[in-house]
């Protein structure tokens, strides 16, 4: 009996060993994409993609592992990329004014001195660190309220959909600040330790590819400690874990602010990547777009959230650009999902558990049939 | 023994129905009390105000030396109160092993728990998976156990959680008659050791296991004493319409 316990132990500790296997397997694939794709318009787009990738992963955080939909997970991504847009427009000379002028469209507004929330981003620090902390941050006190009242499924999908529109109608509306419905644009280049990430280079594919490595592992052993379980525990009865003594608002507020703070951190980079920022960034459209990777790619996996991410944006981009699928590629994109949510719930990953099952089954068949395997023996001898 | 749970006139009511009327109750230090009634007597409801699921409007509920009738669900978890649900409730998608994880809750803080690795003590959940005979399933997700597997699971993780007082809302439903007798003999395994309240319809089961045993009605105590004396009970005889008294019901 030891032996069988013993056995199952060290299984549950090979699967953990083949998952990171596989989790860092893909994340070296991705690090040495540039040795085969040397084309600098081709890495910028995957470098979008990866960047995507991430925003999908840290949804699958809250979402896959704690339960919470979120379906304001751009509304993260903007605050982040808004706010590196903001210390690279700074870091532009503008045409009209010269150095050390105003941003070429609060000229155009007619705003005569740089507003006081624009200041500090002349600090590339100071911006590096906004774009993590201020959307964290705003997680965390809505996460507060709705957690502590005890909103849950349907409601937190609400409520941080209308934050997210409230703050992209702020944006809009604040044109002589933000740049309205033209975003932020003619940006310099992000300079960090002496090096320039030129959208167009490897250096930015690096960038974005590194930062997406590390953002998956530590999700990857966030998931792993006993908070993590705690999380999984609360996505499956949340009522239940309440009466083991965790505070389950706070739990659920941590991993709603960890989530926003690598949506941040990938809005960030998306600027780099696209050199502007733009309303667009924290529009409905991508927090479903957001919604529908995890769920194609299988938002309790990580990984098949981020590879579904760059599947879905990758086939999207693929087909409305070929000529053969112009105006057919939306229709084939909704076939796939459709597709998807019918027969496979919990997204492509779970082709992996299925794959295993069916090889379980198989062993475990295979095992049975050695037993009468000497009758049968024997009965073929007779024959 | 010392007194370990006490309820003074505790009332609630929803919507001007008084599901419980000034319940007083004395729980000591290492005791197993039965809690019986008739269906809507306000026994399930007795325990949701003790763990914290309800507010009451009236009276006052002490855990030891602790007021806890204020406190919010998880700080009544925290002062030593364990509940298992009259529905199994526990994660289907995690396996038994993670259950017993999440279930051995000594350090409830978020930091300290997102900076661990889970299974400190594996041995001794184990120990409890064997104790309710569910060892061979460690590795399984608790959403392929049977009915009976997964009340005894529910029971292992209170056990985990190693509550000071557990309280079993119907801890026998749904179970065959050695089912039945197994759960009989864990709750009489635990007396002593933990301080429990059963709520349970089947009689067999509490006098099996009951050394005092309150019954309710309409919300409010009608008696309290050994399995004899109740049963002697002229208003209990009463209640359960059999007026032949709980020894058939």
């Amino acid at each position: 009996m030891a032996t069988t316990v013993n056995f199952m132990k060290s299984k549950m500790k090979t699967k953990t060993i083949m998952q990171i296997a596989v989790y860092a397997a893909v994340c070296l694939a991705i690090l040495l994409l540039p040795l085969y794709a040397q084309d600098d318009f081709l890495l910028n787009r995957i470098a979008r993609y990866l960047v995507l990738a991430m925003v999908a992963m840290a949804l699958s955080l809250s979402w896959g592992y704690a339960g919470i939909l979120n379906l304001g997970q751009a509304m993260s991504f903007g605050i982040g990329s808004y706010c590196m847009a903001m210390a690279l427009k700074l870091r532009t000379v503008p045409v009209h004014t010269g150095t050390e002028g105003l941003p070429d469209f609060m000229v155009w507004n007619n705003v005569e001195t740089l507003p006081w929330f624009w200041k500090p981003f002349y600090s590339m620090p100071f911006a590096l660190l906004a774009g993590l902390l201020i959307p964290a941050l705003i997680a965390c006190i809505l996460g507060w309220f709705m957690f502590r009242g005890r909103v849950t499924g349907v409601f937190v999908a609400i409520i941080t959909l209308a934050a997210m529109i409230v703050l992209s109608l702020l944006i809009i509306d604040q044109q002589q600040y933000t740049g309205g419905f033209n975003g932020i644009t003619d940006l310099a280049q992000l300079e960090l330790f002496g090096i320039v990430f030129d959208a167009y280079s490897s250096n930015t594919y690096f960038l974005v590819a590194i930062s997406l490595t590390v953002c998956l592992f530590l999700a990857l052993a966030l998931t792993k400690t006993k908070g993590g379980l705690i999380l999984q525990a609360i996505r499956d009865q949340e009522s239940r874990v309440r009466y083991f003594g965790y505070d389950v608002a706070l739990y659920q507020t941590a991993v709603f602010g960890v989530s926003a703070a690598i949506a941040g951190l990938a809005g960030m980079l998306y600027t780099v990547v696209m050199e502007f920022a733009s309303p667009t960034f924290l529009s409905v459209q991508l927090s479903l777009s957001i919604v529908i990777w995890c769920a194609v790619g299988g938002r309790q996996s990580l990984l098949g959230a981020m590879l579904g991410a760059i599947l879905v944006a990758g086939m999207q981009g693929a087909l409305s650009e070929s000529e053969v699928f112009l105006e057919s590629w939306t229709l084939i994109m909704g076939g796939l999902f459709v597709l998807i949510v019918l027969f496979l719930p919990n997204g492509l990953a779970s082709l992996v558990d299925i794959a295993a099952e069916r090889f379980r089954r198989r062993q475990h068949d295979a095992t049975t049939q050695d037993e009468p395997a000497p009758s049968a023996e024997l009965s073929e001898g007779k024959l | 023994m010392s007194t370990l749970l006490q309820l003074q006139d505790v009332s609630v009511s929803f919507g001007g129905f008084k599901a419980v009327r000034d319940l007083s109750l004395d729980i000591k230090k290492g005791e197993l009390r039965c809690l019986i009634g008739p269906n809507g007597a306000g026994k399930t409801t007795a325990l949701d105000l003790i763990c914290g699921k309800v507010q009451p409007t009236g009276g006052q509920i002490r855990l030891g030396d602790v007021n806890v009738t204020d406190m919010e669900d998880y700080e009544i978890a925290r002062a030593g109160i364990g509940r298992k649900f009259q529905i199994p409730s526990v994660f289907k998608q995690l396996t038994v092993r993670e259950n017993l994880e999440v279930a051995d809750c000594r350090n409830t803080g978020v930091f300290w728990n997102f900076f661990h690795a889970p299974g400190g003590s594996e041995r001794s959940l184990e120990e409890l998976a064997e104790f309710v005979g569910l060892k061979d399933h460690l590795d399984e997700p608790a959403e392929y156990l049977s009915h009976g597997q997964t009340q005894w699971l529910e029971i292992a993780l209170l056990l985990a959680q190693d509550a000071d007082l557990i309280l079993l809302d119907e801890p026998t439903a749904g179970m065959t008659a050695q089912e039945t007798r197994k759960t009989a003999e864990i709750c009489l395994q635990l007396r002593g050791k933990h301080t429990i309240i059963v709520v349970e319809h089947d009689m067999g089961f509490v006098k099996e296991i009951g050394d005092v045993i309150s019954v309710m009605h309409q919300g409010q105590l009608l008696a309290e004493g050994s399995v004899a004396e109740i049963e002697k009970d002229k208003k209990v005889r009463e209640v359960y319409l059999g007026t032949s008294g709980i020894s058939h019901a």
